[in-house]
């Protein structure tokens, strides 16, 4: 009979909290646009007082910094994104903001889309594909960074490293660079991806590490019928090894596990627009730069 | 080899100080460790309590074949509770169930990881009601008391005393599984070595101090177990 009554009560205790949480999604979804409204008017503030160069509101919302700060920004864990934007917190440009680390820059951009964060910070390239798949999302005119991409290699390996940096310079002289940056980046009609040359035979293999999941640069596809992963990168490595006789291979991981399986002779070389910075040649060796990035910040609409 | 062992050190040293003491990285790790605690304690309590009270139905519903609709709602949560990976639950709690909703992230892991032990604690808290002799309930009945009073003045204490070292597992394996708690984006002490990892590149040390600490809040939960274990069982004939 006693346990009844207290089933009763806990059934009772259950249904209220479950409207109690109904009531909140409606209060939950207006947050947002609240807080929106709090950081608009804290921007401005920061911009009269602080920023010369612009004054009409327009200009402030389209400042990355003025948007970033004291905001909740999302970011991919171990990118150019996630480095900037800690270092910048840490030295208190950015105010009170803070900082999300996500496994996955989807994940963040999911994030965003829920209201769970208020900023995005990004590679340009992403950014697009994350923008056209998510309505209700824009990308700041104004970029956050740039930076320089390369290939990486262990330190010790200065054999290799040179024998890419002349392969990058070939492909840069007979345009097989830039026609890869048109296919996958500039979007130019009639661009072709990178095919290996007819016949060619192979004498030994390099493997590539990287994170199949930062389209145009390496993504996975099944277009054809089976699981592949190609994109700018994996393009233009093959076209590299091609240079230098070995066949690719490409091993997908974690982002922040490539420099470790670079130095830990796992896989010959790191390619996954890889920003280089000072951190990261403390313990790995990058190659001539072959594109630029762009670091962006993504925000709702 | 003297030059060979000094270099040694000084590359440990070089690589700790790296590490740990650099831009005070070790915060990284100590923060983590709050989140990972409160996790712990937070879903180790939401587990126990709806646990038992999970067990207590389906053990009623055993032995007296009362509760049957309560019972298959129990059935059905220990189902798809233990048939669906700890992580993709999070996850859909994070990003599904709470999507419009703005929660604190370690709220959203204490709900999910406590949901989960719930059904793992349910099945051990019936084991042990279940281990005890139905004759145990029978003799408190023919005293004179009745099913309640019989269950929690005859039963239970005999039944905790059993389950104990089954919830001591349950409890290190919970502290353990909140590993993945990084999913959701919040900063775990799994997820403070992976934030090391990302800015140093070094995988050895991080994950090893990762690991030390994991296995030290361990130990410490096992001493108490075993303490307590020992508590109860002193009225033990042996």
């Amino acid at each position: 009979m006693k346990l009844k009554k207290l089933l009763a009560a806990f059934l009772a205790a259950a249904l209220c909290i479950s409207l109690v949480s109904c009531g909140e999604t409606d209060s939950g979804s207006s947050t947002p646009e609240s807080s929106a409204e709090s950081s608009v008017s804290e921007t401005s503030d920061t911009e009269s007082s602080a920023t010369e160069e612009s004054s009409s509101e327009d200009t402030a919302a389209e400042d990355p910094t003025a948007v970033l700060t004291d905001a909740k920004i999302g970011v991919q864990l171990g990118t150019t994104g996630d480095l900037y934007i800690s270092e910048n917190i840490a030295d208190g440009l950015l105010g009170s903001a803070e900082i999300i680390q996500y496994n996955k820059g989807m994940e963040a951009v999911l994030a965003l889309t829920q209201g769970k964060v208020d900023a995005v910070v990004i590679d340009n390239e992403p950014a697009k594909v994350f923008v056209e798949e998510n309505e209700g999302l824009k990308i700041l005119d104004t970029a956050y960074t740039e930076e320089d991409y390369a290939i990486c290699i262990a330190k010790d390996n200065t054999e290799l490293k040179d024998q890419f940096n002349q392969a990058i310079a070939e492909l840069k002289e007979d345009g097989t660079l830039q026609q890869l940056l048109d296919y996958y980046i500039n979007g130019v009609e009639g661009a072709t991806p990178y095919e290996s040359p007819e016949g060619i035979t192979y004498d030994g293999k390099l493997i590539m590490a990287t994170n199949a999941e930062f389209p145009p640069y390496e993504y996975h596809d099944s277009s054809s019928g089976q699981d592949e992963i190609c994109g700018l990168d994996v393009d233009f490595a093959r076209a590299i090894c091609d240079k230098l006789g070995k066949e690719l291979e490409v091993s997908d991981m974690a982002f922040d596990s490539i420099i470790a399986a670079v130095q830990s002779g796992k896989a010959d070389f790191g390619a996954a627009g890889m920003t280089v910075t000072e951190d990261r040649l403390e313990s790995i060796d990058f190659t001539d730069s072959y594109c630029t990035g762009v670091q962006v910040v993504i925000v709702k609409e | 080899m003297q030059d060979f062992l000094i270099n040694q050190w000084n590359n440990f040293t070089n690589s700790f100080y790296r590490n740990f003491i650099e831009d005070s990285r070790w915060t990284y790790l100590t923060s983590g460790l709050i989140n990972t605690l409160l996790i712990t304690l937070g879903a180790l309590v939401v587990g126990v309590v709806l646990g038992f009270a999970i067990a207590m139905i389906r053990t009623t519903h055993d032995r007296t074949g009362k509760l049957g609709f309560l019972n298959a709602i129990a059935k059905l949560y220990l189902t798809v509770i233990r048939g669906t990976p700890v992580v993709v639950q999070l996850m859909i709690i994070y990003f599904g169930i709470f999507a419009s909703v703005q929660i604190n992230a370690v709220l959203v892991a204490i709900i999910a990881f406590g949901l989960n032990s719930a059904a793992y604690v349910a099945e051990i808290f019936r084991s042990g009601i279940m281990s005890i002799d139905p004759g145990q309930m029978e003799a408190g009945r023919s005293l004179g008391l009745n099913y309640s009073q019989t269950t929690w003045k005859i039963i239970m204490p005999q039944a905790l005393k059993n389950v104990l070292p089954a919830l001591g597992n349950e409890m290190i394996t919970l502290l353990k599984e909140t590993s993945v708690a990084g999913y959701i984006g919040l900063r775990d002490l799994t997820k403070g070595g992976d934030l090391i990892r990302s800015r140093t590149f070094a995988a050895f040390m991080p994950l090893l101090a990762v690991a030390a600490v994991y296995l030290i809040l361990v130990l410490g939960l096992q001493y108490l177990v075993g303490k307590m274990e020992r508590r109860l069982g002193k009225s033990d004939r042996r």
